[in-house]
């Protein structure tokens, strides 16, 4: 793949990423626009220094990092986060575009993931990154990372059933 | 792991929501304005809240030294003197004995340094940070401490201690993979 940051065209670039991105920023926030200012301020900053597609774990690291600090910064929003969070377990809703029951399906099962399982199969499916990557932007290990994939992907082959 | 490649291909075809057309024009613009203050950037890479340390912490840190060694000094200064009371007593003692008083009002105040600890009873990992002009990523960990002063009254036995909390914020730069 193209350096990212080199690239000159950057919504080439913002295009193939943003989808996975906001995804991700969508772990801890449950409002697109939220996340979306997120994804916005995470990738500014990366392209802005100049960061090589080799270090795009640093993308993720910096969306969760902006995240984490979106919700501790505005205290009223964690408690409604967090009211949410457990009115609605499992929180995360991935905004999928869904064709059929059973993409639907599969999302619901998904979403039903515990969040340390779902963030490394999000990074993993839909943002294609390696475990080194995902062990790097999460700060766990790279054999925690590939042991909460497998346990996720256990965990959907139970629940999942195809339509 | 290749139990699972049915799953994952069906996982893969589910496909995340495309983002707003207009993210791509905030983004857009937030790009153009960073070009515009690039320059500005760079006069401001050192700014205040840019440097790796709490400065305040670094302050009330400055601040308890300060206040230490003047202590230092004074205790040093007051040792001094009463050895030369005491000298000048034994002297006189021949012809006259030294005011029992006078030895006695300097060594109440003959405290001396006697230890101090600084306890670090929480660190917390606050995870990686991007500051403003920084080419790499830090790691942003607090510290929170207490930290202890303890001063001895050697001839009277009398101690004095200070303590009190601090918080300090370490930023540690990552090297990227």
């Amino acid at each position: 793949m193209e350096p990212i940051a080199s690239h000159e065209n950057w919504r080439n670039c913002f295009s193939e990423v943003a989808p996975g991105l906001l995804l991700f920023a969508r772990q801890w926030v449950h409002s697109a626009a939220d996340a979306e200012d997120i994804v916005q301020d995470a990738f500014v900053k990366f392209w802005r220094r100049n960061h090589d597609i080799d270090n795009r774990g640093l993308l993720y690291s910096a969306v969760r990092s902006l995240a984490l600090d979106f919700i501790r910064r505005d205290a009223r929003r964690a408690r409604r986060e967090a009211t949410v969070l457990a009115e609605t377990e499992p929180v995360v809703e991935p905004h999928f575009e869904l064709e059929d029951d059973t993409q639907s399906a599969l999302a619901a099962a998904v979403e039903s993931l515990p969040r340390d399982q779902r963030e490394v199969l999000v990074l993993k499916i839909w943002n294609d990154l390696t475990f080194s990557e995902i062990a790097g932007a999460l700060g766990i290990s790279q054999n925690t990372a590939a042991s909460r994939y497998r346990y996720a992907l256990t965990h959907l082959k139970k629940t999942f059933q195809p339509q | 792991m290749n139990d699972f490649s049915e799953l994952e291909k069906d996982l893969k075809k589910l496909r995340p929501a495309q983002p707003s057309p207009v993210l791509f024009e905030r983004v857009g613009e937030a790009l153009e304005n960073c070009r515009a203050s690039v320059s500005d950037a760079k006069w401001k890479r050192w700014r205040f809240t840019e440097t790796p340390y709490n400065w305040w912490s670094l302050g009330f840190g400055l601040a308890a030294a300060a206040v230490l060694i003047l202590f230092a000094a004074i205790t040093i200064e007051r040792w001094h003197e009463h050895q030369q009371t005491v000298a000048q007593s034994s002297a006189a003692s021949q012809t006259r004995p030294a005011p029992l008083g006078a030895e006695r009002s300097t060594s109440r105040s003959g405290f001396v340094p006697a230890g101090g600890t600084n306890l670090v009873y929480n660190a917390r990992d606050e995870g990686l940070h991007f500051t403003d002009g920084s080419e790499r990523p830090v790691r942003r960990v607090r510290y929170h401490t207490q930290q202890t002063w303890r001063w001895r009254n050697p001839e009277t036995g009398a101690s004095l201690r200070v303590s009190y909390p601090s918080e300090e914020i370490v930023l540690i730069p990552v090297s990227g993979q």
